[in-house]
This record gives C-alpha cells, sequence and structure tokens, in this order.
C-alpha cells in the first residue's frame, strides 16, 4: 500500500467546493492528510508532482451490469455459458477500474452467481476491479421483463431474469440469493419498453410477493433494489422500504412527495442511456426513431426528465450510472451519465460530480469515508489532466486519468520514470 | 509486438547444442536471426537488450498440466469448487505458469467439462495472459474407476471430477460431447492410482471403451492421452495408438518393446513429482511416508525410476511436467521435475533441458516451428539469470526468470529501467 504524498494538484474534493490548490497524502489505504498549502511529505512518501492537474474522489457507478455483454439484444447475454461469462465479468470489473470507476453498485446479474464471484474475486485480489456490492439476478414474474423462455423452451437458464410466481417463491428465491451471498436483491417491478410484452408503464410484481422480498431481505441486514420506470411501480418501492430504484421515469405529485418524504432513506439512479442511445442513435442497431418512438422512448424521456429533474430539485438523492453493457453504450463509456445530468436533469457540473462522488460515498453505504477527499476517507482517487467541471467530458477520455488508486493502491500508476521527457518527476523524500 | 534484439547473451538453443554467446532477433513473433559472437546485427529500429551475459534459452513445455486442481490435500477439495470460482483459479494459475516459464501446456485433463477449453480460448483471445495451450477433456473413466467420486448415498455426476461412462456407445457419447465443446484432447483412465485406493496395477477400461474412445477422436483428427501405471494399460496404449501416455511406471520389457517400435508416435510423461512428493514429502497433509509406502507409492517410485531409465536409453521421448496443483506439489513449482529427471531418471541437464523445450515443440505439434532458439521459430523464449545447464535448479526461482516472452510479447519484461539492475536497454 502507496505512502504518497501529491503536491500541486488542484483538488476536487466531492463535496461541492471549488477546486484548490493543495496537497494530499495518502498513508495505507486512508486519506491522512489535505492541505491547502504545499507541504512537506511525511514518513518516506512518494511524492507526486501533478503540475496542475486535478485530483478527485474516484467515481461511483450506481447500477452496474458487468454481466452485461455489449450485445444489442438480451439473447446474447442468455447465450454466453456459465466459463465465459465469469471471464467475461472478470475482464468488465477491470474496465470500469481503467476508467476512474473505483465503486459500483450491483444492479443485477445474469446467472445466479456472477455478481458474487466476481465481487469475491476482487476483494480476494484476484482479479482487478472497483468496490463492489454484488446483485442478485433480477427477480421477475411470468411474462415481465427478465422472463426470455419461450412456449417450446421453458427453461430457467434461458431468462437472465429468476421468475417467481406467488410470495412462497419469491421467499425462496430471494433466500438462495442471500444464501449465495449477494448484497442487494433485484425485484423487476415494472416492464421495460425495450421489450414489447411487457412496457414500461406496466406494473407486474404484487404487492404481497415484494413484502415478503424486503422482509426476508431485511432479516438479513441485505437492501432491496427495483427496477421501476412505472409510476405505481415506483410507489411499490417506495411504499415496502426499497432503498435504491432504478429508472422512476414515471412520476406523479404523489409519487414525488413520496420520494422526497424518503430522500435520506432512498437512492435514484435512472440509468437514461438506454433511452438516449436508442431515440437518439439507434440508427446503427437498426432502430429507427420512429421505431424507437413507437416503442415509447420518446414519452418516457419527457416523463423521465419531468420526473428526475423535479426529484433534484426536491433534493432526492440521483445518481449516474446504468444499463452500460449494451452495444450502444457498451461499458467504460459511463461517464456519459455526468453529461446527461446536465444536458436532461438541470444539474450544474459540480452536482453531477457530486453525485457521482460524495453520493455515491453513500451508496455504497460508507457514507463518512467514501466518495471525498477528506482526512480519514479511504483513498480512491483519480489524477485528471484536465478540469472536470468545465469539462465533464474529460472523464470519458482513459488517457486522460492519469493515475487511478483504489483503497491506497494504485491501478494506474501516473507515468513519470525519471530520465524521460514528461510534466512528471519522481522525488523519494 | 515485439521487435527486440537481445544481445550480450548466452543462447541455449534447445537442441542440445552446447550455449554459445551470441545474438537473438525477434521480428514480430518468430525468431528472425541467430548469430553467434557480439556485434553481429544492427539495433537499428530495435528494442535493444543487453542480456549481460544471462542465457537466452526456449520457453519450457509442461507435458501434463490440470490448471483445474486447485493446490489442495484432496480430489474432494476440487469437485467442491464451483464452476465460476473454477474458471476464475484457472486463469488465475494459466497466468502463474507463464510467469514461471512455462511458454507452453498440454492439458492433462480439466475437473469439470469445459474449464480447459474455455481457458485456452480465453488465452487464444487475448482475454487473459496464459501460456500456449492444449486443452483436454475431463478424464473419461468406468464405473469404479479413477476419477469416479460418487457415493452411494450420493450418486450425483457432478461429484467426479470424470466423466463416468460405461460401454462403447456411452463411451461414444461422451467422447463426442468433449469433442462438441472443441478439447485438443481425449483423456482415458486406463489404471488405477493408489491414493484413491485403487491400485495402480488394476486396468479396468474393456479394449472395446477405448477403441471407440480412439476411433472417435480420429475421426475429428483430435488426440488421445491416458493415465495408464499399468503394465496392461501401457500396452493399450500402444495397441490402440494413444500418443500420450502418463505414467507409465509398470511397463515390462514386452511393453518396452512395443513402445520403443513406435517411438515416433508416442511421448511419455510420468509426472514423476507426484510419486516422490506424495512418497516422502505429503506428511504435513497425513500422508507420513509410512502411509505412503502402504499405499504402495514407495514401490511406484522405485518402479518407475528403473522403467523410465530403460525407456530413455531406448530413445523413447520422456518430458517433464505432471500432476502439480496439489497442496504437497503446488502449480509453479513445475520445474522442479528437470531436477528429479537428473536426479532420478540419470538424464543429463542438457537431456533435461531438450525435454523441456525440443520435444516440447512437438508435443504441443508444432516440431518444426516451436521448443528452439532457431530462425523462424516462435519467440517463445526465456532470458535467465545463471546456466541452467550447471545448475537446472535455477529454472525453479522466478527471480531468475529475467524475461518471459511468448510469441513475441513479453509477459515478463526485463527489468531495464535505467539506473536499475544489471540489463541495459537502448532504444536505437
Amino acid at each position: 500500500m502507496a505512502n504518497v504524498l501529491f503536491t500541486n494538484v488542484r483538488v476536487l474534493d466531492g463535496t461541492g467546493a471549488q477546486p484548490y490548490t493543495g496537497d494530499v497524502q495518502v498513508q495505507g489505504n486512508r486519506i491522512l492528510r489535505v492541505s491547502r498549502s504545499s507541504s512537506s511529505a511525511t514518513g518516506g512518501a512518494t511524492v507526486i508532482d501533478g503540475a496542475g492537474a486535478t485530483l478527485m474522489p474516484g467515481l461511483c457507478e450506481a447500477h452496474t451490469h458487468f454481466a452485461w455483454n455489449n450485445a444489442a439484444n438480451f439473447d446474447d447475454i442468455q447465450r454466453m455459458p456459465t466459463e465465459e461469462h465469469v471471464l467475461w465479468c472478470a475482464h468488465v470489473a477491470k474496465e470500469y477500474l481503467d476508467h476512474g470507476w473505483t465503486s459500483c453498485v450491483g444492479a443485477a446479474t445474469a446467472k445466479p452467481r456472477l455478481d458474487v464471484v466476481t465481487r469475491n474475486a476482487i476483494n480476494e485480489g484476484l482479479i482487478k476491479g472497483p468496490r463492489y456490492l454484488a446483485a442478485s439476478q433480477e427477480i421477475t414474474v411470468h411474462g415481465s421483463l427478465g422472463d426470455e423462455t419461450l412456449p417450446h423452451i421453458p427453461y430457467p437458464e434461458y431468462s437472465f431474469g429468476a421468475i417467481v410466481s406467488g410470495p412462497e417463491e419469491m421467499r425462496k428465491c430471494v433466500r438462495m440469493f442471500l444464501k449465495y451471498g449477494v448484497d442487494s436483491i433485484k425485484l423487476n417491478l415494472s416492464g421495460d419498453n425495450f421489450v414489447p410484452f411487457a412496457p414500461a408503464e406496466t406494473t407486474w410484481m404484487s404487492d404481497e410477493e415484494v413484502a415478503i422480498a424486503v422482509k426476508e431481505a431485511k432479516i438479513r441486514g441485505k437492501r432491496v433494489s427495483v427496477h421501476a420506470r412505472s409510476c405505481e411501480s415506483v410507489k411499490q418501492a417506495l411504499r415496502h422500504g426499497a432503498e435504491v430504484i432504478y429508472h422512476a421515469s414515471f412520476t406523479d405529485s404523489e409519487a414525488l412527495d413520496m420520494l422526497e418524504a424518503n430522500k435520506d432513506k432512498i437512492f435514484v439512479a435512472p440509468g437514461l442511456s438506454v433511452i438516449l442511445k436508442l431515440l437518439y442513435e439507434g440508427e446503427v442497431i437498426g432502430v429507427s426513431q420512429a421505431k424507437a418512438k413507437d416503442m415509447g422512448y420518446e414519452r418516457e424521456l419527457e416523463a423521465a426528465v419531468n420526473s428526475l429533474s423535479a426529484m433534484h430539485k426536491r433534493g432526492v438523492r440521483v445518481l449516474p450510472g446504468g444499463d452500460y453493457g449494451f452495444s450502444w453504450a457498451p461499458h467504460g463509456t459511463n461517464a456519459m451519465d455526468l453529461q446527461y445530468f446536465v444536458k436532461y436533469l438541470g444539474f450544474t457540473p459540480m452536482q453531477a460530480l457530486v453525485s457521482a462522488t460524495a453520493l455515491g460515498g453513500q451508496i455504497m453505504m460508507k457514507p463518512n469515508e467514501l466518495g471525498l477527499i477528506k482526512e480519514g476517507y479511504l483513498a480512491d482517487l483519480l489524477l485528471v489532466d484536465g478540469d472536470p467541471v468545465s469539462n465533464l467530458g474529460v472523464l470519458l477520455e482513459k488517457d486522460k486519468l492519469l493515475a487511478i488508486m483504489k483503497d491506497g493502491v494504485f491501478h494506474k500508476e501516473p507515468q513519470m520514470r525519471s530520465g524521460r521527457s514528461s510534466r512528471w518527476t519522481l522525488n523519494a523524500a | 509486438m515485439a521487435n527486440v534484439l537481445f544481445t550480450n547473451v548466452r543462447v541455449l538453443d534447445g537442441t542440445g547444442e552446447q550455449p554459445f554467446l551470441g545474438e537473438v532477433q525477434v521480428q514480430g513473433n518468430r525468431i528472425a536471426r541467430v548469430a553467434r559472437g557480439s556485434r553481429a546485427m544492427h539495433g537499428s529500429g530495435l528494442t535493444v537488450i543487453d542480456g549481460a551475459g544471462a542465457t537466452l534459452m526456449p520457453g519450457m513445455c509442461e507435458a501434463h498440466t490440470h490448471f483445474s486442481w486447485n493446490d489442495q490435500p484432496s480430489l474432494g477439495s476440487i469437485q467442491k469448487m464451483p464452476v465460476e470460482e473454477h474458471v476464475l483459479w484457472c486463469r488465475h494459475i494459466a497466468e502463474r505458469y507463464l510467469r514461471r516459464g512455462f511458454t507452453s501446456c498440454v492439458g492433462a485433463a480439466t475437473a469439470k467439462p469445459r474449464l480447459d477449453v474455455v481457458i485456452r480460448n480465453a488465452i487464444e483471445q487475448g482475454l487473459i495472459p496464459g501460456p500456449r495451450y492444449l486443452a483436454a477433456s475431463q478424464e473419461i473413466t468406468v464405473a469404479g474407476g479413477l476419477a469416479d467420486e460418487t457415493l452411494p448415498h450420493l450418486p450425483f455426476e457432478e461429484l467426479n471430477f470424470g466423466a463416468v461412462i460405461s460401454g462403447p456407445e456411452e463411451m461414444r457419447k461422451c467422447v463426442r460431447m468433449f469433442l462438441k465443446y472443441g478439447v485438443d484432447t481425449i483423456k482415458l483412465n486406463l489404471s488405477g492410482e493408489y491414493i484413491t485406493g485403487l491400485p495402480a496395477e488394476f486396468t479396468p477400461m474393456t479394449d472395446a471403451e477405448v477403441a471407440t474412445a480412439v476411433a472417435e477422436a480420429k475421426l475429428r483428427n483430435k488426440r488421445v492421452s491416458a493415465h495408464a501405471r499399468s503394465c496392461e494399460s501401457i500396452k493399450q496404449c500402444v495397441r490402440h495408438g494413444i500418443e500420450i501416455i502418463y505414467h507409465a511406471s509398470y511397463a515390462d520389457e514386452e511393453a518396452l518393446d512395443m513402445l520403443e517400435a513406435r517411438k515416433d508416435r508416442h511421448f511419455v510423461a510420468p509426472g514423476i513429482a507426484w510419486l516422490i512428493h506424495t512418497s516422502h514429502h505429503a506428511g504435513e497433509y497425513g500422508i507420513t511416508p509410512e502411509i505412503a509406502k502402504g499405499m504402495g507409492y514407495h514401490r511406484e517410485l522405485e518402479m518407475a525410476c528403473e522403467t523410465l531409465q530403460k525407456m530413455r536409453r531406448r530413445g523413447i521421448r520422456i518430458l517433464p511436467g505432471g500432476d502439480y496443483g496439489f497442496a504437497w506439489i503446488k502449480h509453479g513449482t513445475n520445474a522442479k521435475d528437470l531436477e528429479y529427471f537428473v536426479k532420478y531418471l540419470g538424464f543429463t541437464p542438457m537431456q533435461a533441458l531438450i525435454s523441456a523445450t525440443k520435444l516440447g515443440g512437438e508435443i504441443m505439434m508444432r516440431p518444426n516451428d516451436l521448443g528452439c532458439v532457431k530462425e523462424g521459430y516462435l519467440a517463445d523464449l526465456l532470458l535467465v539469470d545463471g546456466d541452467p545447464v550447471a545448475n537446472i535448479s535455477v529454472l525453479q526461482d522466478e527471480k531468475r526468470l529475467l524475461a518471459v516472452m511468448k510469441d513475441g510479447e513479453f509477459h515478463v519484461a526485463p527489468d531495464v529501467q535505467a539506473g536499475r539492475g544489471r540489463l541495459a536497454v537502448n532504444a536505437a
């Protein structure tokens, strides 16, 4: 583990404060000291002269599917055998860290144990990846999003979701995932415009089923997250105490009031990329704009913009990330979300950065030690060549991430070989 | 891919030639030139690595590899590892082999149907680092044979690390399944194994079953390998044309004659370290030398040494590697086999090195472009701090492997940072 002093960096600390020039010292896996003046290294620290680059907290992706395999449909996810799927997840986990995502919240996996196994392997140091909260498969009901079986192929392995019917099947299913060691149980409460058989505004799961799932999860101290695009599903999530609400496109004033009333307990991660990509860039994968409108994406975008802007104004925690891992939005391009927040939801760039960092620490269940550059916080840091506040686009460019540190260990070390011409210099103090 | 010129290296070319001071140029994934002496080649446009007298030799080949054995003390713990963790384990181990200088491995059997195939494919796709790899099937065995780990009250086939069949038609179906998955080799368990309570001399598979397996594999141009400790199982291998014979401890004169007559076809990879370590170095895991002796391992080790020495004298190809991946014989320590070939089987160090390099190219089915430091050959190279001919054990020390190159790319790049280490790099 590092004993590192970053000097001459612009500290973007994640709190929303304007960046300032200063020094940050890391010892072990924590931030030891942050100062606004240049300080001298203590205890033999390696000194990294940032030459004015931005030092900021690592990003948090609030709605991650390692198991989605950058294809244009669900079928390709299901057709990948378990063995290949494990290697894929290992590969993608590193990809996230390579792009500056030092934390990810698993939003659902495609086969029962993929997320758990990947998280464990990261924690054991067997593979590289971000801090990760492992999810279950999407638990769904017959005929809804996640049920991909066909009449003549009725095998559950053919679905990326786990299909239940009734509270007792739900209980058994939730207990199985809890046995495997998930951090969160994912429920598909609403449909999705991507699947014509279950559009976004439909709501599928009975209150009895939702209630038993939440109850079983809470008994074991675990969290429930939901796919909830319809207004009714958002309310259902809030009624039952699900903490992480994905999408939340359709709301009414009652739903918004409920969201606001629960704003200290819940997180919303809209995952706008699917809607935006299919509506505006779908041609490349054979989805014309007319088709996308027909699927309901124009209507959903309008509703989502209104709902999420309203949530943001009401102080509901809205976080970036979501549903990357399709051909139209491959893993690694997730920082687009910060720009979407500014363009569509009325965030300032600084607010978007706060939601990707400070709020990230909160959704990772480490509100007092993750997501900020602050003394005592975990050393998840990015050294960025550029100013994300004036240009969020720099976060999309791997080359602009000069250094990536997770838990006090460099995943990407700043290049600073002696004797070569570069802006970096290395001094062992 | 690198265009690299190694200068000032002792070239140990894998053919049995004495090492000579020279220079080796790699272009793309092949060895472009080998020259004796110094300053024989221009370094312009190349990354020049001054080896400062280190030995440049071909990457080694492990002839009997089980990525999916998980460094535990029992077969049971192999089976208790779920498939997801098992994939990540194999991925982890594949890298370890490469880092320890094994640029080629021959899969000898995997513990779940597709592990070997998936790992080979991922290596070839560049998704994970690992050696060149020939993927094996599970061990195909008969009910009650080695690798049948089911219990009377737990008759579930997933409890087996082998695939259990009975009769030629079940064999055919099983072989076809593995061929469909894409294996390079079908593995048959023809004899027993003391540690499972089945004597090594036991030969339980019928000729009809073996014949069907070999016929199906050959239809698809694939190879068959066999776990064959008993004398009869060795003869079965020769009779049926099973090219790769693992263990071969109990060959009698007739078996040796049969093998010698077809020595251009067969490879023997004894996995001698398994016998040595199980006999003498497994006490920590409950297998004291007395227990091992009681099982039969001391007798087999003695027989195997005798038999393999005879094979060596008859010119039968014997290759190092085998059954690493147990607690007392962990993955990555495989270069011990070369030392054991010298100590127990009467090899000279140079002969042991040839068997790990040149013969490695042959068993990898690339006799004309793999396993030697020769112009036109694939650039699988090790830069070794020391002289393996004088001290074969240097290959066991990871720190002595200054560089590992596979297919023209460094997996372990020489540490050539300016001002550090004995090596110097010049961008010319």
